[in-house]
C-alpha cells in the first residue's frame, strides 16, 4: 500500500511538471484527487485496514494530498502567470500613439474665447435673476439711437461710427439697442442682458477692430440707485476675475444715461501701482455704465416717475484681452485656430 | 483741448494746488484729462546771474571764461557768444536744466575748462527767435529769480481735455467753465474775467446794422465797430497764452478772437470794415448755389441750409463755421467789426460735415452754446484790444440782435428724489451747497428744491432732476457712495430657449465633435464671392463700406469659412472648424423695414490627406449633432443638381425635415478647392438654425425594452455601382412594417467575380415581434417577403 501511495506520488508530481495548460492540470487533479480519484480512493478504503495500518497509510496519504494540492496551486499559477506574456507578446500595441499610426489624431474641440466669456457672463446674471436677450445686428436708427435718447444731429453720433446698410438702416453699433427691444415687450420689474455683435465704422489695428462683442445689462425697478449700480458691477466683475477687484466711478457721458459713468478698475497688470499697460494711471477704463435716462424709459413706455432703473456695457474682446494678455484685437475674427485653440 | 493753467489761475486762485491732484479731481468729478504737459519745463531752472567777470580761454578764440553770480554762489561757465560783458543780468541754465528729449545741461570740461551752466540766448530759452547773443535782463532783475517766474507767460502747465468727455458740456469748451469747476470742487471762488461795466462807455457815433433773417438758424448777433486799429504782432503774454493752448500766433486782433473764445467759450470773429460793402450785416440762409471762399482759401458752392453772414452785396462768412477770405483783417485793417454771435447746433454740425471745417469754432457751436455769452465776448475782445491799442476806439453801443432770448430753465426737485438715486444718506445742506457751489440758485423750502439753473448749463444740460442727481453725485464724489445690493424680490429668470438653443449646438460641436469655433466679419466682398461661385449681387451692401472685401453682408457662412481652410492648412494638415452666426437677407423681410437675418451653423471637416471621402466625416458630425438636438424626422437626400457652384455634385446631401430643407452636407467641389487654393480635401455642412429650433423633436418616453428574441437575416445583393445603398434598406424595410426592426448596408464589395458597372451589397435585417418569438414559418414568411420585394425592385440576389 505505502508502495502504491509512493508510486502515485511521484508519478503525480511528473505529470504535473509537465503539464502546459491549466486544462491539463485540472485533469490531473480530478485523476488523482477527484471523487473516484486515485488518492481519494485509497483515503476511502483505509476502514479495511488495521488499526496500525490504518494509522501509518492515513498520515501518507494526508501528506502526500497536501503536497499535490499545492503544487498543482504553484503551477496553476505559473502557467497562468506564463500566459500574461503570451499576451504582451501576441497583442502589443504602441500606447503612446492616439491612432494605429499617429501620435495626433484627436480633436480637441474649443469653443471661441467670445463664446466661453459670454456664456461666463450669462450664468453670474442668470444666477442673478437677468434674463438673456437678442436682437437684430442690422438695426434700424430708432432701437440704435433716437430711442436712446440719440436724436439726428446729436454731437453724441460722432462717437460711434456706423455702418449704414443700403435699405437706410445700419449694423448696430452697441448692444443698448437690445436693451429698447426688450422694454417693447417686458413690463417692469425685469433684469436683462442683452449680449451680442456689434459693428464700427472704424479701419482695423491691434486695437480697434470694426466687429466686436459687448453685452448690455439693464435693472428696472422701483428704488434703483447709484449704490445699486456699484453693487452689481463689482460682483460682476470679481465673479469674472476670480477675486475682489477694486474699482472707481467718474462721470461718463452717453446720451442714454444720467447719471452716466464710466467704470475703471484697477489695472490687473500692476495692482493699480502705475504701469505700462495703463499708462503709468494705475486705473483701466473698463465700462461705461449709469442710471438709464428717464427719456429712454419714456420710449420704453415706462414710466420714470415710478420706475428707475440702471444700464451697461461691457466690451468683451476688452475684458477677454485683459484676461490673457492679449496684445491685438484682430487676433478675434482671424478665422486662425492656432489663437481659438489656447484658450 | 488744452487748458492753460496761467489762463486758469486768472479766474480762480490754484496757487499751492498740485497740477496732478487738480488733473485727478476733474478726472473724478468733471471731465477726463488725458495728461499733463509742461511749457518751458527748462525756465524752472534757468536763472537770472550777475557777470562777475570775463576772461579769454586760454586754448579758443571765440570761447570766454564767464563767472556768474547767482547771488548766493559763483559759478564758472564757458561761453561762446559775442556780446555779454561783466556787469550784465543774464540767464543761466543751471546744471540739469532740461531743454528737450536729448539736451540736457551738465557740468563738462570745455577745451580743458570746466563749465557748470549754460548762459542763454532768447531763442534757446523759446521766447523769439534771437540767436545773436546772450539774452540781457534788466539791470533791476534779483539775482537767482529763476525764468520761471519772471517770463511766468512763457512757463505754463497744461491739461490735455478728452474732448469726448465734454461733448455734453458746452460751458466746458473754455478755461472759464473749467475754473468754475475748479473753485467748486476746491471750494474756492470764481472771478469771471469780464467787466460789463465797459460797454456803458460805448456811444453809437456811426452807423451799423444787424438783421437776422432767420432767427431759428441765428437766437443772437452781438457786433461792434472798433475805429483806429493798428494790425501788429501780439505783446508776449498773449503770445505764450495763444501758443500755450495749441494754436499759431497770428496778429494783435486774430489773437485776441482766439484768446477770449479759449478764456469764455465763445467763437469771434473780426471783419475788416472797410472791405464791407453797405452798413448792415445780414445773417441769413445761403441761396443754393451761392460760392464763399473761405479764410483757407477753399472756394465752396453754398446749399440752402447753410447759415452765411452777408453784407449788402454777398456772403462774407460761413457763420459759425469759416470767415471769408474777402473781408479778412490783413496789415493794413485801421477799421474792424467784432463778432460774436449764436448759431443753431444742427445747422453748423451740418455744414462742418459737409465742407469737412470741423472749426474750433463750429466744434462749439454743435454743442448748443450759451447765447448770453455772446456781449460777454464782445466786451471782455473790446477791452483787451484797447490794451494793446490804447487809441483803438468803439464807435457804436454793442450791436445786439437777440431774437430768441432762451428763457430761464428751472428744476423743482427734493432731497429726497436726490438722494433716492445716490442710494446714500447726503443731509441738505451738502446738497445745497454743492448745486450752489456749482452757481445754480437754490430755493429750499424743507427738502423742496427750487433750482435756476445758469445761463450756460441750460443749453441742452442741465434740465431735468436726474441732471441735478448727476451735479451732487460727482461733486459729492462717486468714490464716497457705498455699493448696496436692491431690495427686490427674488424669481428665478425666464429662459431664453434660444439662447440656450445655440449654446447647446456649440457644445455638441466643441464638445462631442471636437471642432473648433471660429468667428468671422458679417461681411464679403465681390472677389471671395466669385471663388465660392456664389456672386449672384444679391447681397444687402453698405452704404460706407470699409473697402471692397468687405462691402455687403454675407447671405452664407461659407464663403469666409473657406478662407479660413486658405489660412489653417498653412499649419495645420487637419482640422474640424466650425461657426455660429447671422447670415442676412436684403429681401425675405419679417420685420417691414428690416432685412431679414438667418441663424446658421456650418462646420468644415479638412484633411491633407484624407483615408476614406471626407464626405461621410462631415455626414457623421452632422448626424451627432441632429440626434442630439432630437430633431424628429431628418432625412438625408441625395442631390446633384441645383447646387451651389462649390458643392460636389456627387458627394452632397440635402437634411430635411418633411419637406422643408434645412441645411447641405457636401464635399468641396474640387474647382472651388482651386480657387482657394485649399491643397488636401474639405467637406462641410451647413444647417439653418432657425429651422432646427423650431422643428418637432422627438419626445423622449419610455417603451418596454424587447422580451423576444432578434432574428437577423442577411443578404447579398447586386446593384449598379453608381445606386443608394439606402434604396434597398428602404426597398426591404417597406415587406414588412410590422416586424422589421433594422436594416442596414453591412458591406460593399466591387470586383471579381462581380461583374463590372455593378456591386454586391449585403444587408443585415434583423426581425422581431413584440408580443411573441417568431416561429419558424413567420420567419420564412418574413425572408421570402424580403427576398420578393428585392427582385420585385430589379435586385439580383448573389
Amino acid at each position: 500500500m505505502e508502495n502504491k501511495l509512493k508510486a502515485i506520488h511521484s508519478d503525480t508530481i511528473k505529470k504535473i511538471g509537465e503539464v502546459s495548460s491549466p486544462g491539463e492540470l485540472e485533469e490531473i487533479r480530478i485523476r488523482v484527487l477527484g471523487r473516484k480519484g486515485e488518492l481519494t480512493q485509497i483515503l476511502r478504503g483505509l476502514g479495511e485496514l488495521s488499526p496500525e495500518q490504518r494509522g501509518a497509510v492515513g498520515k501518507l496519504s494526508n501528506e502526500i494530498k497536501r503536497e499535490i494540492e499545492t503544487l498543482l496551486e504553484t503551477r496553476k499559477e505559473e502557467l497562468q502567470e506564463s500566459g500574461i506574456s503570451e499576451l504582451l507578446q501576441k497583442d502589443w500595441i504602441d500606447v503612446t500613439l492616439s491612432s494605429p499610426a499617429k501620435t495626433e489624431d484627436v480633436y480637441r474641440g474649443r469653443l471661441h474665447p467670445l463664446s466661453q466669456i459670454q456664456y461666463e457672463i450669462e450664468d453670474i446674471f442668470t444666477s442673478m435673476g437677468f434674463l438673456v436677450l437678442d436682437g437684430p445686428e442690422a438695426e434700424t436708427d430708432y432701437y440704435n439711437f433716437e430711442a436712446l435718447n440719440i436724436p439726428k444731429h446729436h454731437p453724441a453720433r460722432d462717437m460711434q461710427d456706423t455702418f449704414w446698410t443700403e435699405d437706410g438702416n445700419l449694423l448696430r453699433t452697441h448692444t443698448s439697442a437690445i436693451q429698447i427691444r426688450g422694454m417693447d415687450h417686458l413690463k417692469p420689474p425685469f433684469r436683462v442682458i442683452g449680449p451680442g455683435r456689434v459693428f464700427r465704422y472704424e479701419s482695423t489695428d491691434a486695437s480697434h477692430e470694426n466687429t466686436f462683442y459687448q453685452v448690455e445689462g439693464m435693472m428696472v425697478d422701483r428704488n434703483i440707485s447709484v449704490s445699486n449700480l456699484i453693487y452689481f458691477m463689482k460682483v460682476l466683475l470679481s465673479k469674472i476675475f476670480g477675486r475682489e477687484v477694486t474699482i472707481r466711478l467718474r462721470p461718463g457721458y452717453f446720451p442714454f444715461v444720467e447719471p452716466g459713468f464710466e467704470l475703471d478698475i484697477h489695472c490687473l497688470i500692476c495692482d493699480g501701482k502705475g504701469c505700462s499697460v495703463c499708462k503709468q494711471s494705475g486705473w483701466v477704463e473698463l465700462l461705461p455704465c449709469g442710471l438709464v435716462h428717464p427719456n429712454v424709459l419714456r420710449y420704453g413706455g415706462i414710466d420714470p416717475d415710478q420706475w428707475s432703473g440702471f444700464a451697461f456695457g461691457l466690451g468683451l474682446n476688452r475684458l477677454i484681452m485683459m484676461r490673457y494678455g492679449i496684445n491685438d484685437i484682430r487676433h478675434f475674427q482671424s478665422g486662425d485656430i492656432r489663437f481659438v485653440q489656447q484658450f | 483741448m488744452w487748458l492753460s493753467l496761467n489762463i486758469i489761475s486768472k479766474m480762480v486762485d490754484i496757487k499751492g494746488l498740485d497740477p496732478a491732484d487738480i488733473m485727478n479731481r476733474l478726472t473724478m468729478s468733471t471731465a477726463e484729462i488725458e495728461g499733463i504737459e509742461y511749457m518751458n519745463k527748462h525756465l524752472a531752472t534757468v536763472i537770472a546771474v550777475k557777470i562777475l567777470d570775463v576772461k579769454k580761454h586760454p586754448d579758443a578764440d571765440k570761447l570766454t571764461l564767464v563767472d556768474c553770480d547767482t547771488g548766493s554762489e559763483t559759478i564758472r561757465v564757458v561761453c561762446g557768444a559775442p556780446n555779454h560783458k561783466k556787469g550784465d543780468i543774464v540767464p543761466l541754465a543751471m546744471v540739469g536744466t532740461q531743454f528737450n528729449e536729448e539736451f540736457i545741461v551738465k557740468k563738462a570740461k570745455i577745451r580743458g575748462e570746466e563749465s557748470s551752466g549754460m548762459l542763454c540766448s532768447a531763442r534757446e530759452l523759446g521766447f523769439s527767435d534771437d540767436h545773436s547773443g546772450i539774452m540781457i535782463l534788466p539791470e533791476s532783475t534779483p539775482l537767482g529769480t529763476p525764468m520761471s517766474e519772471l517770463y511766468s507767460d512763457w512757463y505754463d502747465i497744461l491739461l490735455e481735455i478728452d474732448n469726448k468727455s465734454i461733448t455734453h458740456r458746452p460751458d466746458l469748451w473754455c478755461h472759464a467753465g473749467f475754473a468754475r469747476e475748479i473753485a467748486a470742487l476746491y471750494e474756492k471762488t470764481f472771478t469771471h474775467p469780464v467787466n460789463m461795466s465797459l460797454a456803458d462807455s460805448f456811444t453809437q457815433k456811426e452807423e451799423l446794422n444787424v438783421i437776422i433773417e432767420n432767427p431759428e438758424a441765428s437766437p443772437r448777433y452781438c457786433g461792434l465797430y472798433i475805429k483806429n486799429i493798428r494790425i501788429e504782432e501780439s505783446p508776449d503774454w498773449l503770445k505764450a497764452a495763444v501758443t500755450a493752448i495749441g494754436m499759431r500766433p497770428i496778429n494783435n486782433i486774430v489773437d485776441i478772437t482766439n484768446y477770449v473764445m479759449a478764456e469764455l467759450g465763445e467763437p469771434m470773429h473780426a471783419f475788416d470794415r472797410k472791405k464791407l460793402k453797405g452798413k448792415a450785416i445780414i445773417v441769413r440762409m445761403a441761396k443754393e448755389g451761392e460760392h464763399l471762399t473761405t479764410l483757407d482759401d477753399q472756394e465752396h458752392t453754398l446749399t440752402a441750409e447753410d447759415i452765411v453772414i452777408a453784407d449788402g452785396e454777398t456772403a462774407i462768412a460761413l457763420a459759425g463755421v469759416m470767415g471769408g477770405g474777402d473781408s479778412e483783417i490783413d496789415d493794413s485793417t485801421t477799421e474792424i467789426v467784432l463778432e460774436a454771435a449764436n448759431f443753431n447746433p444742427v445747422s453748423i454740425r451740418k455744414t462742418a460735415g459737409r465742407y469737412n471745417l470741423r472749426t474750433e469754432a463750429a466744434i462749439r457751436f454743435e454743442k448748443s452754446l450759451d447765447p448770453e455769452i455772446c456781449s460777454h465776448a464782445i466786451v471782455r475782445c473790446y477791452e483787451l484790444v484797447k490794451m494793446l491799442i490804447p487809441e483803438a476806439e468803439a464807435v457804436t453801443k454793442i450791436v445786439d440782435t437777440y431774437p430768441k432770448k432762451p428763457e430761464t430753465v428751472y428744476v423743482e426737485t427734493h432731497t429726497d428724489f436726490i438722494r433716492k438715486k445716490i442710494g446714500q444718506e447726503l443731509p441738505d445742506e451738502r446738497i445745497v451747497s454743492i448745486l450752489e457751489a456749482l452757481q445754480f440758485t437754490v430755493k429750499n423750502s424743507s427738502g423742496a428744491l427750487h433750482i435756476t439753473v445758469p445761463s450756460y448749463r441750460a443749453t441742452k444740460d442741465v434740465s431735468i432732476p436726474d441732471d441735478i442727481v448727476e451735479e451732487v453725485g460727482r461733486i459729492h464724489g462717486y468714490d464716497n457712495i457705498p455699493p448696496m445690493a436692491p431690495l427686490v424680490p427674488c424669481s428665478p429668470p425666464d429662459v431664453n430657449t434660444k439662447r440656450l438653443y445655440e449654446r447647446r449646438i456649440k457644445n455638441v460641436l466643441a464638445g462631442d465633435c471636437g471642432m473648433i469655433e471660429v468667428s468671422n466679419y458679417s461681411f464679403v466682398g465681390e472677389d471671395l464671392l466669385n471663388r465660392t461661385g456664389t456672386n449672384e449681387d444679391k447681397e444687402l451692401r453698405l452704404r460706407n463700406p470699409l473697402s471692397v472685401e468687405q462691402d455687403r453682408l454675407r447671405r452664407s457662412l461659407i464663403p469666409n469659412l473657406l478662407s479660413n481652410i486658405t489660412l489653417n492648412q498653412r499649419y495645420h494638415e487637419s482640422f474640424r472648424i466650425f461657426e455660429m452666426g447671422r447670415v442676412y437677407f436684403k429681401k425675405d423681410r419679417n420685420d417691414p423695414e428690416l432685412a431679414a437675418e438667418n441663424f446658421r451653423v456650418a462646420g468644415i471637416v479638412y484633411e491633407k490627406n484624407p483615408a476614406a471621402p471626407l464626405f461621410y466625416e462631415a455626414k457623421r458630425t452632422a448626424l451627432v449633432l441632429l440626434d442630439q438636438l432630437r430633431i424628429k424626422g431628418v432625412t438625408m437626400e441625395p442631390a446633384t443638381t441645383d447646387l451651389p457652384a462649390y458643392a460636389h455634385p456627387g458627394r452632397c446631401v440635402l437634411i430635411k425635415t418633411g419637406k422643408t430643407v434645412m441645411g447641405m452636407i457636401c464635399e468641396l467641389h474640387p474647382k472651388t478647392a482651386k480657387n482657394f487654393d485649399i491643397k488636401g480635401s474639405a467637406a462641410l455642412f451647413d444647417i439653418d438654425m432657425d429651422i432646427c429650433f423650431s422643428a418637432k423633436t422627438a419626445d423622449s418616453s419610455f417603451r418596454e425594452l424587447p422580451k423576444f428574441p432578434d432574428v437577423p437575416f442577411e443578404v447579398s445583393v447586386l446593384a449598379e455601382s453608381r445606386s443608394y445603398g439606402g434604396d434597398i434598406c428602404r426597398v426591404i424595410e417597406k415587406s414588412s412594417k410590422e416586424y422589421i426592426r433594422s436594416v442596414n448596408v453591412i458591406g460593399i464589395y466591387e470586383g471579381d467575380p462581380i461583374p463590372a458597372g455593378m456591386k454586391s451589397v449585403s444587408v443585415k435585417t434583423v426581425f422581431a415581434a413584440k408580443d411573441r418569438t417568431l416561429a419558424p414559418e413567420d420567419i420564412d414568411t418574413l425572408q421570402k417577403g424580403v427576398l420578393e420585394a428585392l427582385s420585385k425592385n430589379g435586385y439580383k440576389l448573389r
